[in-house]
């Protein structure tokens, strides 16, 4: 089996490899297409004729643009993102500031998160139709209801404004006070679970019930087992697949999508690093945050996909 | 006694206490979403044009007789602008779950019916355009191709499509490798009768769920995308943008901001509730 | 600082020293009220005195203490580089770290600040005499060097610097002394001072190519710097002002999300926030502890009408459009009040030649209607581009297409988003709007944008006259006629041009009572962004 696996493994990775290199010329291209460039957005009002001209030459934007993907794609392929139009800093190193603090934020969401969901949804399939499963349930989708923006917003009147409780920004990674910094991750997480735990936990809760619908659990259940035996020997390997996938596609959010989290408590992450450069049409950068994103969504997606198949012997031969 | 180690079809659930075909709640939930559906359609034209316009009103002012919703961030009646919001809410937010979702679920019962070839092709392809998270690729279709509504609701369509992709995907394929689906191949039964008769009456129960939850994802990435600056422009503006135009009334607790938020809440809520209180068989057991 | 010289005045050279002495030591009302009456004063005498202490302490400033403040932009292209610098952030950053040869005071003339004097006799060839004994951060003295250096680079294309078109007016800059430095200028400029006062201008070290570290002459050194982050700005304990700057170090953030600026504020992270919102102004005012500090400048956001394409050919049309602008709806509803009214010319109330005279142009729907009649352009729709890129520009066109419903003119209003706007929407609509920041020289605003040949004028306004009177007036030494010569070129632009300039904004800033020190200077807000320089904490 664990040659089956091995094998699996590779075949997926390699896949992975491609996808990657598909990425980033869609990414490439798709910016291409974008009005204005690098110079004209550092520039903007107070731009001249020649001003644009020699910021251009600078910038490295008189060069056809598939030479400059090629250039990126080559140096990316040695380990190197290139620079940053823009400042002129390693892309490298602009990432490197900012990934531990994205990484930060979402780990901790994901320990928060990831249990709460999981153990909400297997909950509310075993007591389905019960009050607490309409509670649950009802409940998830209204929290999910309300925009990121909002949420956050009002967690930040009533605990940094009215309370006093919590502080209203947030700055990353800080080694001075571990206190003071969760005391700061308190209401992003908090944001970020309210949009999170619902999906993952709808979908828990669907894939568990389905489970509890095939005559197996039946048989189960004449056995003599408990509900509780019944539901987590019986049903949950087998629902493991579709949950492991639910789980994955939430947490590949993290990364990219957590942009209004971070604009509202001014996190530094990678997020709004992205953002910055598509504004300023800085190619490297959006290129190199592309990649990671990928990269990252592609890990877990695969990780998923293991663990799928680790759990449902019949689809190790698809 | 059961005979579940021959090849039938799996036995419909036990009999449940009676209860009556279509709940409350089930009908609760349609009448506000038929509710909505309607204020969609004639809504706007049921309001007077000066209904949204800006007069000599206070801006954010409390719920009156003249103003139900009271007045939004330039003085404008709000329920004048929920009203006129609902048409961008419902529809493009529709319009773009039901693609994402009937063409992900589509694409995923053509991988899993499928042999390994085509589900790797399918799943990679996929795969690729999930790669790049939501916003981000919101972002730049929008810098790159406007704001119009035709690019917002392709663009919202095709972040969330791999989403149900994937999830009707590891559905499907779960129930294909199942015994009845086995011996309908022996049949000699072909791909497409397989992808509809055997296995999408088995997912669609979830994916009706996942449904419900995608509409909420989709009304919810419309506000953010105005919460970037992107999504609907003004002075047009979805139950999302009306959200964030008036975000300065969040510390007065005026109507403003409460009533777009609870309009969405009620609709979302609503979608949601009614496809889990659907008649039974409709949703193949729950 | 008047209260204090009023309590000297009152009781005394020595009473007064002691009394604010007391209470700075921390002595309650009680306490310097018993101080007074314990030598027989009246019992109401010694109550205003003490109210009069308490005052002096207030307005003298303190040394000590660190603050934190947020401006509304953070990006990757933050920058210290005065050339490349764009907005409140770099701005404000720069005051804190450089100086200029001149600064502009609370009336937008020039100071002596890095030249102790300037002098001319033409408006052509200038002299400054540079002060002695100013050190940068690293020790390294002032010379004339540094100023040529800093001066002349902006006219280098490949500085790629925002004030090249300003810059292109002066040939040389050279050294003409131990301390001295002459700046000769193709054509004579008497607002020359202003200009070298604006923060382009800065001086920076002479050679500077990597201006990550800071070094300038400037109140503050820098501590740390991240681009898109923040930066810290410690003291400069040998700042060649006396006494300032008071406080020992400045944190400056960016906040792009206005919401979370004023919530930082209001939490107590922050000490002071620039652009707020009129609409959180009675938030602010509402939590004890808080207040706004208001400066009302000469930036406005213009509706654009081009003369050369487009409905802006036709005269009439312009005309309709500039009476259907309702401004006082606009000053109402749009900046809640803190505005004031613009009369379609560029020039605004705080510029000493702003023109009273000129009629104000009113909100009239008959003229309006009249014009559009005769304009022949009946009920076709007339696209107009705004974008939150110019301050107020989406909310303004709002108001004017709901006016236009009126009369019969179908304004059809397309929101750009912020991004890529001034490159690809800005001076291409034939219909659209532009914002101006403000600018302490009248003679800058109006060569920049209103010159024929000039590359921002926006409505392509072409006037032999109005440049000929540019030039002039540059010149002029006599200040009524130069007054005069202003006045006219106002009264061309309100009468000719294809720009409507509903109102004039004010930059609203919100602060915790304890900082003091702020007033305006109609640069900007946060004091001009000079403010590091002038604050001061509150016990």
């Amino acid at each position: 089996m664990n040659g089956l696996i091995l094998r699996l493994t590779l075949q997926r990775v390699a896949l992975a490899l491609v996808s990657l290199l598909v990425v980033s010329a869609l990414v490439f291209a798709i910016t291409a297409v974008l009005p204005g460039d690098a110079a004209q957005a550092q520039l903007g009002q107070e731009a001249t004729p020649e001003t644009l001209k020699a910021l251009r030459q600078q910038m490295g934007l008189d060069v056809p643009a598939p030479v400059r993907y090629w250039r990126w794609l080559s140096g990316l392929l040695k380990g190197q993102p290139g620079e940053s139009i823009v400042t002129h800093t390693p892309v490298a190193d602009m990432l490197g500031s900012r990934l531990p603090n994205s990484l930060l934020l979402a780990a901790i969401t994901i320990v928060v998160a990831v249990p709460l969901a999981l153990v909400l949804g297997i909950a509310a399939a075993m007591y389905r139709g019960s009050v607490f499963d309409r509670v649950v349930s009802s409940g998830a989708v209204a929290v999910v209801s309300v925009p990121e923006f909002l949420v956050a917003t009002l967690a930040v009147l009533v605990f940094a404004v009215e309370l006093h409780w919590l502080p209203a920004l947030s700055y990353g990674v800080s080694f001075d006070s571990p206190l003071k910094m969760l005391r700061s991750f308190a209401m992003p997480v908090m944001t970020l679970c309210c949009v999170m735990v619902a999906q993952m936990m709808r979908m828990t809760r669907a894939a568990v019930i389905d489970q509890l619908k095939a005559p197996y659990i039946e048989m189960v259940l004449l056995k003599g087992a408990t509900p509780m035996r019944m539901v987590l020997a019986h049903a949950l390997p087998n629902a493991v697949g579709p949950i492991a996938n639910a789980v994955a596609m939430t947490l590949s959010y993290l990364l990219g999508g957590v942009i209004i989290v971070e604009t509202i408590f001014n996190y530094p992450g990678v997020a709004s690093l992205m953002v910055d450069g598509v504004t300023q049409r800085d190619m490297p950068l959006v290129q190199t945050c592309a990649m990671l994103f990928c990269a990252a969504y592609l890990a877990l997606v695969t990780i998923a996909d293991i663990i799928s198949i680790v759990a449902n012997p019949r689809l190790r031969y698809r | 006694m059961n005979d579940s180690t021959l090849t039938l079809p799996p036995k419909p659930p036990k009999p449940r206490p009676v209860r009556p075909a279509v709940n409350a709640v089930a009908l609760l939930s349609g009448a506000v979403l038929l509710f909505w559906l309607i204020a969609a359609l004639i809504g706007p034209s049921l309001m007077s044009q000066g209904g949204a316009s800006m007069g000599e009103d206070a801006v954010f002012a409390p719920i009156s007789a003249a103003h139900w919703f009271g007045t939004d961030f330039l003085g404008r009646d709000v329920l004048a602008r929920v009203v006129q919001g609902t048409r961008y809410t419902v529809g493009v937010a529709l319009t773009a779950t039901l693609l994402a979702s009937g063409s992900g679920t589509l694409l995923a019962l053509l991988a899993a019916a499928s042999g390994r070839w085509l589900d790797a092709v399918l799943s990679r392809a996929v795969d690729t355009l999930t790669s790049v998270p939501g916003k981000m690729f919101a972002l730049i279709m929008v810098a790159a191709f406007g704001s119009r509504l035709p690019t917002l609701i392709l663009t919202a369509a095709i972040i969330y499509l791999p989403g149900a992709y994937r999830i009707a995907r590891s559905l499907a394929v779960n129930i294909d490798a199942m015994d009845y689906v086995t011996v309908a191949r022996t049949r000699g039964e072909g791909r497409l009768y397989i992808m509809l008769h055997e296995i999408l009456p088995n997912i669609i129960g979830p994916m009706l769920a996942d449904l419900g939850l995608r509409f909420v994802y989709v009304v919810l990435l419309l506000a953010s995308l105005s919460f970037l600056g992107l999504g609907v422009q003004p002075p047009a503006a979805d139950w999302g943008s009306l959200v964030r135009e008036n975000i300065g009334a969040l510390p007065l607790g005026s109507a403003a901001i409460i009533m777009p938020a609870l309009a969405i809440a009620s609709l979302t809520i609503a979608v949601n509730l009614l496809i889990d209180n659907l008649p039974g068989s409709a949703r193949g057991g729950h | 600082m008047n209260e204090s010289k009023r309590l000297h005045h009152l009781v005394g050279p020595q009473d007064s020293t002691r009394l604010l002495e007391a209470v700075k030591r921390g002595a309650s009302r009680r306490d310097v009220l018993a101080m007074l009456m314990a030598g027989g004063m009246q019992a109401t005498l010694a109550g205003g005195l003490s109210s009069l202490a308490f005052a002096a302490h207030a307005a003298t400033p303190k040394r000590g203490g660190r603050i934190r403040v947020a401006g509304a932009t953070a990006a990757i292209t933050d920058t210290l580089d005065p050339a490349k610098m764009s907005n409140q952030t770099d701005y404000s950053r720069g005051t804190m770290l450089y100086n200029g040869l001149t600064s502009l005071d609370g009336s937008l003339t020039p100071q002596p600040a890095l030249a102790e004097s300037f002098d001319t006799k033409d408006a052509k060839t200038w002299v400054f005499k540079l002060r002695k004994d100013v050190k940068f951060h690293d020790g390294k003295a002032l010379t004339p060097a540094d100023v040529v250096f800093s001066i002349m680079r902006h006219k280098d294309p490949a500085t790629a610097s925002k004030a090249k078109a300003l810059a292109d007016q002066i040939d040389t800059v050279k050294a003409s002394g131990a301390n001295e430095v002459t700046v000769t200028l193709s054509a004579a400029n008497a607002d020359l001072p202003v200009i070298l006062g604006t923060f382009h201008f800065m001086i920076v070290k002479d050679g500077t190519a990597d201006f990550s570290t800071g070094i300038g002459t400037g109140p503050y050194k820098l501590k740390e710097f991240k681009p898109g982050v923040r930066s810290i700005a410690v003291r400069n304990d040998a700042y060649w002002k006396p006494g300032k700057p008071y406080l020992d170090e400045i944190e400056f953030v960016g906040i792009g999300d206005e919401g979370a600026r004023v919530n930082a504020l209001l939490s107590g992270d922050l000490d002071l926030v620039a652009s707020v919102n009129p609409r959180s102004v009675d938030r602010i005012k509402g939590t004890p502890g808080f207040a706004v500090f208001s400066t009302q400048s000469g930036q406005y956001s213009d509706l654009i009408m081009r003369k050369d394409a487009g409905p802006g050919t036709n005269p009439d049309f312009i005309l309709a459009m500039k009476h259907l602008i309702d401004r006082e709806q606009m000053r109402k509803s749009v900046a809640l009040g803190h505005a004031v009214l613009g009369n379609d010319q560029p020039i605004d109330p705080t510029n000493r030649f702003y023109f009273a005279g000129l009629p104000q142009r009113a909100f009239d729907l008959d003229k309006a209607k009249f014009h559009l009649k005769k304009s022949g352009i009946g009920d076709a729709a007339v696209p107009v581009v705004a974008s939150p890129a110019a301050l107020y520009s989406v909310e303004m066109a709002l108001v004017m297409q709901q006016a236009a419903q009126k009369i019969g003119l179908n304004l059809d209003v397309k929101r750009m988003p912020a991004d890529g706007y001034w490159a690809n929407h800005w001076l291409n609509s034939q219909v659209g709007f532009g914002n101006v920041n403000p600018r302490p020289s009248a003679d800058t605003l109006l060569t920049l944008f209103f010159k024929s040949d000039a590359a921002w004028n926006e409505s392509r306004f072409k006037s032999e006259k109005f440049d000929q009177l540019l030039v002039s007036s540059r010149a002029e030494t006599d200040l009524a006629k130069r007054k005069q010569q202003y006045a006219d070129m106002q009264t061309m632009i309100h009468e000719q041009a294809g720009i409507g300039i509903p109102l004039f904004l004010a930059s609203l800033d919100g602060h915790s009572t304890k900082l003091n020190g702020l007033s305006p200077i109609p640069l900007g807000g946060l004091m001009g962004y000079s403010f590091g320089e002038h604050v001061w904490l509150e016990g």
